[in-house]
C-alpha cells in the first residue's frame, strides 16, 4: 500500500554546499574523464579550504563505459570513503548525488562528501585520429537491440524531439520560441569566460543553422564538452567554520517516470512536475520566491517544459514566457546564468549546481551576477528523459 | 580486376528478439501485428515482457490488433546517423499510438515527411527486410 508521504521539512537549512569547482572546459585532449574529475575535485576542496583527508563520502558519475566510476576516483584521489557509489540516472544523477550525500551523513555514516561527474565527450570523438574512426562506426552493443535502430532512431535528440513536436502540436509552440532560449544563454555565455561559445547569436542565426531531427536544429542541441564539475556537501553546522560563506540547501526532490517517455503524457508534462512540488514543500517556497534557474538543458524544448512543470508559467505557455525575454539576466527569471549546456559546457548537469552555488556565493563581475539573488532552483534531467532531481539553493542567513 | 565497382550499400540493422519479443516479430514476419493481451486484466501491452506490467499477472496470449491508429509524435531525420538510412534521408520516425492503446515506435510511410502530422489517422503496413523478418511501420489511412 503507497503511504500518504510528505518531504521531510527538517531537512530544510540543514545542509550546506561549502565548495564548488570546475575543470577546464571544452576541449581538453590531455585529460581523460578521470583527470578532468580530479581537477574539478582539487578546485572544489580549495574552494571550501578543505583537503582529501576531510572528505569521507564520494557520490561520483563519469561515462557509462567506466564501470564503479567511484571506486576508481577514489583510487586517484586517495580516499578511503565511508560511504560511495556512483549513479545511473543519467542528467538526474548529479542533484541525486547532493541528495544521497544528504541522506547519508543524516543516518551518520560520513560527515564530508564530494559529488561530482567528469567526461571526455569531446576528445572521446576528437582527440586523435582513431577517436575519429571509433566515433563513424557504431558499435552495435551500445544501441538498443530492437524497437528502435531498426527504424532509423539513433541518438539523444530524437528522444527530446518527440517530446517538442507533441508540445507544438498540443500548445502551438513555434521553434523561434525554442531559438529564444538559446539566444538567452548565449548571451549569458559571452560574459562567462570559460564558456564555449564565443559568437554572439540571433534569431536569425538560429532559424539558419542546419536542422538535425526536426524539430531540431543545431542550435536546439546542446554542447559536446570535455568537462567536469565537483559540490561538497556537509552540515550547516560545520559549514559555519569553513572559509566560505556556506551556501544552503534548502529543498530537494526526485521523480523517475520510469513507465516511459511514451506513456500517457510524460512527454510535455515531465517528471520535472512532482519533482519540483516536493522540493518547494521541503523549502516551504513556491515558484514566486526563485531569484534564478538553473535548468537541464540538453536541448531547447526541455528547458520550456521544465518551466512549465516547475510552476514558473502555466503548462502550454512556456513558449510565450520563454520569448517575453524572462530568461536574460533582466528578465523575470534569469536562468542558465552561465551559458548553460547550450553555450558554456555540458557535464550532464554538474556545471548547473556549481553555477548555482556561485551565483549565491556572489562571487560573479557584476555583469554576470543575479542582483540580490537569495534563492536558484537548479533542475537534473535524464536516463533515458525519464529521470528528474530538483535542488533548491538559498543564501545564509 | 580493375572493374569499378559500385560499393554495397551498408545495411540497416535488423532487430535482435529477446525471448519476449520473439512471437512479435514471429507474427510480424507472416504480416500480422499481434500484441501480447493480460488474461487476467484483458489489457494489451508493449514493448514485450514477460508479465503485464498493469496487474503482474503471468498468462496472456499473443492478439492480433486491429492495426490501426494515430500519429502521437513523430521526427524528422535531417542528419544521418546511420549510412543505412543515406537513400532515405529525410526520414520520419513516429511514435504510434494503437486503438488498443499501447504506443509503439515505428516510421511512416508512404507519405512526404512534410506532411506527417500528429494525432493523423494510421494503419499498419508490412516492410520485409530480410528473410523472415518484417517491421511493421505504418502509413497515412
Amino acid at each position: 500500500m503507497k503511504m500518504n508521504i510528505e518531504p521531510n521539512t527538517a531537512y530544510r537549512d540543514k545542509y550546506a554546499i561549502v565548495g564548488v569547482g570546475n575543470s577546464a572546459l571544452g576541449k581538453v585532449p590531455e585529460l581523460s574523464s578521470l583527470g578532468l574529475i580530479e581537477q574539478a575535485c582539487v578546485n572544489a576542496l580549495d574552494d571550501a579550504g578543505l583537503t582529501t583527508a576531510d572528505i569521507d563520502g564520494l557520490q561520483m558519475r563519469g561515462p557509462d563505459d567506466i564501470y564503479t566510476f567511484h571506486q576508481v576516483i577514489g583510487e586517484r584521489l586517495g580516499i578511503n570513503a565511508n560511504f560511495s557509489t556512483t549513479t545511473a540516472n543519467g542528467g538526474a544523477s548529479q542533484i541525486l548525488s547532493v541528495i544521497l550525500a544528504i541522506m547519508s551523513i543524516e543516518a551518520g555514516l560520513c560527515s564530508t562528501v564530494l559529488c561530482g561527474y567528469g567526461r571526455d565527450a569531446w576528445s572521446r570523438t576528437h582527440r586523435n585520429e582513431t577517436a575519429r574512426m571509433l566515433s563513424t562506426t557504431r558499435s552495435q552493443e551500445m544501441d538498443a537491440s530492437e524497437f528502435g535502430p531498426e527504424y532509423g532512431l539513433y541518438g539523444a535528440p530524437a528522444m527530446h524531439a518527440f517530446g517538442a513536436r507533441r508540445h507544438m502540436h498540443e500548445f502551438g509552440t513555434t521553434r523561434d520560441q525554442f531559438g529564444a532560449i538559446s539566444v538567452a544563454f548565449r548571451e549569458h555565455a559571452l560574459r562567462n569566460p570559460q564558456a564555449m561559445m564565443k559568437k554572439p547569436l540571433t534569431l536569425d542565426d538560429y532559424r539558419a543553422a542546419r536542422m538535425i531531427v526536426e524539430p531540431f536544429g543545431l542550435l536546439d542541441c546542446s554542447l559536446r564538452s570535455d568537462a567536469a564539475g565537483a559540490i561538497i556537501v556537509t552540515t550547516r553546522e560545520r559549514a559555519r567554520d569553513l572559509k566560505q560563506k556556506p551556501v544552503l540547501i534548502k529543498g530537494f526532490g526526485t521523480h523517475n517516470n520510469l513507465k516511459g517517455w511514451f506513456d500517457g503524457d510524460n512527454m510535455t508534462r515531465t517528471a520535472a512536475g512532482p519533482s519540483s512540488a516536493r522540493a518547494y514543500a521541503m523549502a516551504g517556497l513556491g515558484p514566486r520566491d526563485i531569484d534564478c534557474a538553473q535548468i537541464y538543458d540538453c536541448f531547447t524544448y526541455m528547458v520550456l517544459t521544465q518551466l512549465e512543470d516547475y510552476g514558473f508559467c502555466k503548462k502550454g505557455e512556456g513558449g510565450a514566457f520563454v520569448a517575453s525575454g524572462a530568461l536574460r539576466m533582466d528578465g523575470a527569471l534569469p536562468t542558465n546564468t552561465s551559458g548553460g549546456q547550450l553555450s558554456e559546457a555540458h557535464a550532464e548537469g554538474v556545471l548547473q549546481i556549481v553555477e548555482g552555488v556561485r551565483q549565491l556565493q556572489g562571487v560573479h563581475t557584476p555583469d554576470r551576477q543575479v542582483k540580490d539573488a537569495e534563492t536558484c532552483i537548479v533542475s537534473g534531467h535524464g536516463g533515458n528523459t525519464v529521470c528528474h532531481s530538483t535542488l533548491i539553493l538559498g543564501t545564509e542567513t | 580486376m580493375s572493374e569499378t565497382t559500385t560499393p554495397a550499400p551498408t545495411p540497416k540493422p535488423l532487430p535482435r528478439p529477446s525471448a519476449e519479443s520473439q512471437p512479435y516479430w514471429d507474427a510480424a514476419a507472416a504480416h500480422h501485428l499481434k500484441l501480447q493481451k493480460c488474461k487476467s486484466c484483458g489489457d494489451f501491452w508493449f514493448p514485450p515482457s514477460a508479465r503485464c506490467p498493469h496487474c503482474l499477472g503471468g498468462e496472456h496470449s499473443w492478439e492480433e490488433v486491429k492495426g490501426t491508429g494515430r500519429v502521437f509524435s513523430f521526427v524528422t531525420y535531417q542528419r544521418l546517423y546511420h549510412k543505412g538510412w543515406a537513400e532515405d534521408m529525410p526520414y520520419v520516425v513516429a511514435v504510434i499510438e494503437l486503438d488498443e492503446g499501447p504506443r509503439l515506435l515505428s516510421a511512416i510511410v508512404g507519405i512526404p515527411a512534410e506532411d506527417v502530422v500528429c494525432d493523423q489517422r494510421v494503419r499498419v503496413v508490412f516492410d520485409d527486410v530480410a528473410d523472415g523478418i518484417s517491421l511493421p511501420k505504418f502509413t497515412p489511412v
